[in-house]
């Protein structure tokens, strides 16, 4: 919600709108403000979780030989240049339900099926990256962001059976409330850094006492609509009413930390043409938060379940789902593999630009934990085993390794230790059945 | 869309009573069960269900050893699961003993009239959620009934999750996160600053792109002048009267000069309508060395050549006063009716325009962007403030101020709660009022407290309340003012207007003669319009258009201009159907269509000129191919890949949208369908799909499905007319159903639905009521839908006698309590 003093007028900030994609711009902003980090001997963590659509080409996305030493197969090789920070996690399932789609994005971070719909309600189950957010949310402005590239307004194409919510999250708020994620750059940037129209401080604190005051009001609203409903019927309006609370918070913290410098950036028009470049835009917002400390859990679809996009600037003009139904194929294993393969490229810069960046005694990304990966394994079997899973970053604990786990290992698992690691520690997370062991290496 | 319960089992809510009835909604076959009839239809069953569905073996969960048909009504679910299967012929399997076509009907017809009978005596509405979320549409149309605003409501929300059925309107669906409410806060800001005309602190610029693949060779729009080319209409709201600025800049290659700077160009600037600016530019290029054509552009012009080439639209600028509000910028070239000399080129696309070196030929716009104000005098007087403002503030602070912003306050929140609003209400506003008048003026009071309006769940949800003295799951009627809403956004996907929360508000709108009145007289309006955007849009998969993205090296023909003509054409004749009465059957088949000079020429129409939109008789010859939805390319693209067609997904569209029968999800790994034919040559769709078939375990939903689809395989991915296809085979586009029908290509298709035209009616009236209630659609449900359908059998199948027959029924007006 803020921008700072070195603000430049709002003019100029608009300057370059829609001229050009503004995506080196993103980089331009940068004032010193390691200041605020805390100390080298506590580095704040930062959770990442990339998701990627309708399942991987295993067969060039698992490294042949277990530990150290394995050789990046074809779709991992844009991350061998960070392979201290690798480590790939193979053999874990995820929990079968009907809804080969469907299932595939909401367990991945729930553990938790999917349910069809037979009239009654939405059903999921509250993510990791949530849990991990109603912590360190308590010190951030925002709690958590949840990033697609892909909108929302289509109709006819999601899982048989099911919403359309369910292909589009990997984050459910809790058992009832699937997040929405954002795919306009420009909204992201506004939720981090406001849309006051104003750089003056006074304005925006008066605004910002506005707001509170708008928000008490409607919560006492709801709070009567509430006592005139029955028991279920109460639910939408505890969703609004948490929604409530939670902007009331952050904009306490808004006020707490009105001090702080923030950089200017540059604003992003919209939503850029190619995936590349909307990839790197998001990309670049999620860095970004995570350097200014806005929020330290982000979530990151880079495709919805089903998504049909095509991708003519690698020269596969044809639809992800339907070339994801390989039938073995060579023509279309080759494509999907081209897609699989640019996905990770997309990703590896943005792990480099989190290595160039300084944070305490390190990099960001040795204070970063990063989950890659799909819901589903073979994508033409939409197999729940044999999950493609890697972890990039330092803290992750370990890095360079290539771990092999029995396909009894529930990938929600995984999610327990990683939760340790934030330090929040939870005891079940859907179908968990215990901590999953991540060996640490030398090295890192 | 029914599922076949998995069990036997006793629906788990049966109505015990009905508090309120009226009228005899629902017509019903009564009919009772004759004990020599049961009989016989008992021996069916066994004859032809229980060799499979029976105790011993329980296949899909199912028995009817012993099954009882004194009480079908009372098991509703199952039987509305058996009728399912046996209207659409999908039992017993192909293979079996299978009833006569007659039994069939016969048995289906009298269980439905026994679940009907049931169903009149005990009705069983359903439950809709209490609160159900406004989604993205009816938030902007709510805003522009409430403050007279067209808001790019695109800019300022998310866009809705879609339910199972392919509905954003669905109650249960539309959630509430922070992120949301977020949104919520930010758009009630910018709203009611837009509203009031606050000047805002600094300028601001809006961007409106013209897409690369727009060709600008024909007038863009009736937003245009006549005898203009290329350019781009822009609506855009003025916050404030004042001065603003328009900027242009052109299209260029992919060494960034400017295109068609061979030859002269005259670009306007219109402020609805009236010249605020003409630039001229090109032919004129200076002597000396130019860049060669070398698609490499490492090479240079002289340094006044290279200016001439990169700077033409450097000024492209003027400044300009306008009145708040909103207006049409029009920015165009003036157009030179001449014809090329020399070979006639085709025209280029994607890669080629991107390249193009080419010096003669069109310049375009590449955008366009409005900014302001520069200079504010004042807020103005705009349909916003006129909406708003009911009094005169004397600006004294006093007491006659104090009632005019309660006059306002009172006025807005009535409107926008869509219900008569109490003390309470108003106090809540009047503190904003006060505090927002004590930091500024009474705009600034009003605007705060009109920002409260927008984010309270007043106006966010809408809300339907059990009432105290009800009975747990008990049917009861919708108070008139809950069904005022429900009304006006099943119509409108917005509130009521004043005359319908009036006659709420009086208390008579249960009364069935007011209530159909209320209807068809809304049904007139345009704001009808909504409905077939909404409803239409998504039924039909519409709004997938906008990001269909067909492949540019097997369609090089398909450029913007025709994906926004496929949309206009849709909307255009769907819209005339609801406006015209017409009846839905229409839908299938129809002797006209809307289309431009671009869409005529797509579908080989001959003597269509220029970019406007008009109505066409199709001839017998034309109607056969484009008469009806089938023959739109923009359910044809949709229903395609991007690089082929796919009689797979346009059958299954034909199954779920229009006969109701979606077939169930692939098997999670499907064998192989072959590349190739049998013999390893190139083969058709057609004959691959046909040996995928040969697998019974493919041909059970394969055998329903492709046969609707291969019917329009003469229809490409972009839905043009062909005659050959993969591989230069012929297209072959018979077909036969697995009970034997057979049919040949669209016009085929066309009489094998108009034959199941009570299918086809069923299933847009179920679709219909979904919508209207935003929920799914539930087995206790069917009695309706089949008395809404019988109803409109009389009736011509007009589509408003299915909308009043929605209004009136059952689940429209009612509800069921809390368990």
């Amino acid at each position: 919600m803020i921008l700072t003093q070195k603000a430049i007028s709002r003019r100029t900030v608009l300057r370059g709108v829609g001229a050009s994609l503004a995506l080196p711009l993103l980089d331009g902003m940068v004032p010193a403000f390691a200041a605020l980090r805390t100390t080298a001997a506590n580095p704040i963590r930062r959770l990442g979780v990339v998701y990627v659509p309708n399942g991987m080409m295993m067969p060039h996305w698992t490294p042949t030989s277990e530990g150290t030493g394995f050789s990046f197969p074809k779709i991992l090789q844009p991350l061998e240049p960070f392979r201290p920070y690798i480590q790939v996690l193979s053999g874990m399932h995820g929990v079968e339900s009907e809804g080969p789609h469907a299932r595939a994005s909401t367990r991945f971070l729930t553990g938790v099926p999917s349910k069809p719909d037979d009239g009654s309600d939405l059903r999921g189950g509250v993510s990791m990256d949530q849990l991990a957010g109603r912590v360190h949310g308590r010190e951030t402005q925002l709690a958590s962001l949840e990033l697609a590239l892909d909108g929302r307004d289509f109709a006819g194409s999601c899982d048989d059976g099911f919403s359309c919510a369910y292909t589009n999250t990997i984050a459910w708020a809790n058992e009832f409330t699937p997040l929405p994620m954002e795919n306009n750059p420009r909204v992201v940037f506004e939720r981090l850094f406001g849309d006051s129209g104003s750089t003056d401080p006074s304005v925006r604190q008066a605004r910002l006492a506005k707001d509170a005051s708008l928000l008490d009001s409607v919560t006492e609203r709801a709070a009567d609509l509430s006592r005139e409903l029955g028991p279920h019927d109460q639910a939408k309006l505890g969703q609004y009413l948490d929604a409530v609370r939670d902007i009331e918070r952050r904009i306490q913290m808004a006020e707490a930390q009105s001090d702080r410098e923030l950089p200017v950036v540059e604003q992003p028009a919209g939503i850029p043409g190619s995936v590349g470049e909307h990839a790197a835009l998001m990309f670049d917002l999620m860095a970004l938060a995570y350097e200014t400390d806005l929020t330290r859990v982000v979530t990151f679809m880079m495709g919805r379940e089903i998504t049909g996009r095509t991708y003519a600037e690698i020269g596969v003009p044809d639809a992800h789902h339907p070339i994801s139904h390989h039938q073995r194929d060579p023509e279309k294993l080759e494509k999907l593999t081209k897609i699989n393969q640019y996905h990770v490229q997309l990703f590896s810069a943005f792990v480099e630009r989190l290595a160039n960046t300084n944070d305490g005694d390190g990099s960001l990304l040795d204070h970063s934990m990063l989950v890659y990966g799909a819901g589903m394994g073979d994508s033409n079997a939409h197999a729940s085993t044999n999950l493609p899973i890697l972890l990039a970053g330092g803290a992750t604990g370990s890095g360079g390794r290539h771990v092999q786990y029995s396909k009894e290992t529930p990938l929600a698992n995984l999610h327990l230790s990683l939760l340790d690691k934030m330090g929040v520690p939870v005891d079940q997370l859907g179908h968990s059945t215990g901590r999953l062991p991540i060996e640490p290496l030398s090295g890192v | 869309m029914l599922r076949v319960p998995r069990r036997l089992r006793v629906p788990a809510f049966l109505v015990g009573s009905v508090v309120v009835m009226w009228g005899h909604v629902l017509p019903v076959n009564a009919q009772t069960a004759d004990a020599t009839e049961a009989q016989l239809l008992t021996s069916t069953i066994g004859r032809y269900c229980a060799s499979c569905h029976n105790d011993r073996l329980r296949t899909a969960d199912l028995s009817f050893d012993g099954v009882d048909l004194s009480q079908v009504g009372e098991h509703a679910e199952l039987w509305e699961g058996v009728v399912s299967k046996l209207r659409t012929r999908a039992m017993p399997p192909v293979g079996r003993p299978r009833p006569p076509a007659d039994t069939y009907d016969a048995l289906a017809g009298w269980l439905e009239a026994e679940i009907d009978r049931v169903a009149v005596r005990a009705p069983d509405p359903g439950r809709t959620h209490a609160i159900h979320r406004l989604n993205r549409a009816e938030y902007a149309n709510a805003v522009k009934d409430l403050l007279a605003l067209d808001v790019d409501v695109d800019a300022l929300l998310p866009a809705d999750d879609f339910d199972e059925y392919g509905f954003d309107n669905n109650a249960d669906v539309l959630t509430v996160s922070s992120a949301l409410m977020d949104r919520y806060l930010s758009a009630a800001r910018k709203i009611g600053r837009l509203a009031l005309g606050e000047t805002p602190p600094a300028p601001v610029t809006e961007t409106y792109k013209v897409p690369i693949l727009m060709v600008q060779d024909d007038r863009m729009g009736d937003d245009l002048p006549f005898g203009s080319r290329g350019g781009i209409g822009s609506r855009h709201y003025f916050p404030v009267d004042g001065e603003y600025d328009v900027q242009i800049r052109l299209h260029r290659n992919y060494v960034n000069y400017v295109r068609g700077m061979g030859s002269r160009h005259e670009l306007e600037v219109r402020l609805d309508g009236v010249l605020v600016g003409t630039f001229g530019f090109g032919g004129d290029e200076p002597d000396g060395v130019q860049a060669p054509a070398s698609y490499g552009g490492n090479q240079f012009g002289d340094p006044e050549w290279e200016e001439y080439m990169l700077f033409a639209d450097a000024n492209m600028r003027v400044r300009f006063p306008a009145t708040a509000g909103l207006h049409v910028v029009g920015v165009s070239f003036v157009r030179r009716f001449t014809e090329p000399e020399g070979v006639l080129q085709p025209r280029q696309s994607v890669f080629a325009v991107a390249v193009n070196e080419m010096r003669d030929g069109n310049a375009a716009v590449e955008h366009v962007v409005v900014g302001g104000p520069y200079v504010s005098e004042g807020p103005g007087d705009t349909a916003s403030r006129r909406a708003i403002f009911t009094c005169e503030a004397d600006g004294d602070g006093g007491e006659t101020e104090e009632a005019c912003a309660r006059a306002i306050l009172k006025s807005l929140a009535r409107r926008a709660y869509r219900r008569p609003v109490d003390e309470r209400d108003l106090a809540t506003l009047m503190d904003f009022y006060r505090s927002g008048r004590q930091d500024g003026s009474f705009d600034a009071g009003i605007q705060l407290a009109l920002e409260r309006v927008l984010i309270s769940p007043d106006f966010l949800f809408r809300v339907v309340r059990d009432p105290a003295d009800v009975p747990p799951e008990t049917a009861y009627a919708l108070d008139d003012i809950e069904l005022a809403s429900r009304l006006s956004f099943f119509l409108w996907s917005s509130g009521p207007d004043e005359e319908l929360l009036r006659v709420a508000e009086q208390g008579r709108l249960h009364d069935p003669v007011v209530l159909e009145r209320e209807a068809r007289r809304m049904l007139a309006d345009p704001k009808t319009t909504q409905l077939v955007q909404n409803f239409v849009g998504q039924w039909l998969y519409l709004r997938n258009l906008r990001s269909v993205v067909p492949d540019a090296i097997t369609f090089p023909d398909f450029d913007e201009n025709l994906r926004d003509a496929f949309r206009q054409e849709t909307e255009l004749f769907v819209d005339s159907l609801v406006r015209e009465d017409r009846s839905v059957l229409d839908l299938l088949g129809a002797d006209y269509t809307f289309v431009n000079e671009r869409l005529a020429a797509h579908y080989g129409i001959p003597n269509v000129y220029g970019s406007h939109f008009r109505r066409v008789q199709l001839d017998a010859a034309q109607a056969e191919r484009r008469g009806g939805i089938f023959g739109h390319g923009s359910l044809l693209t949709v229903t395609s890949y991007p690089n082929r067609t796919s009689p797979v997904l346009r059958g299954k569209w034909m199954l779920t949208n229009i006969l109701g029968t979606p077939p169930p999800p692939p098997p999670a790994d499907v064998p192989d369908l072959p590349e190739r034919g049998e013999d390893g040559r190139a083969a058709t769709v057609r004959a691959r799909l046909e040996r995928h078939r040969e697998s019974p375990a493919c041909s059970v939903c394969h055998a329903p499905m492709d046969p609707l689809g291969l019917a329009l395989e003469n229809y490409d991915a972009v839905g043009q007319w062909r005659l050959t296809g993969e591989a230069g085979l012929p297209i072959d586009a018979s077909g036969q159903l697995p009970d034997g029908t057979a049919f040949l290509g669209p016009t085929g298709l066309r009489s094998l639905l108009m034959e199941r035209r009570e299918q086809f009616v069923g299933t847009l009236t179920e679709k219909l009521l979904a919508y209207a209630l935003g929920r799914g659609p539930e087995y206790y449900d069917r009695p309706t839908i089949r008395a809404i359908a019988r109803e409109a059998d009389s009736n011509n199948y007009r589509w408003s006698s299915i909308i009043v027959g929605i209004v009136k029924s059952t689940p429209f007006r009612m509800r069921r309590s809390e368990s």
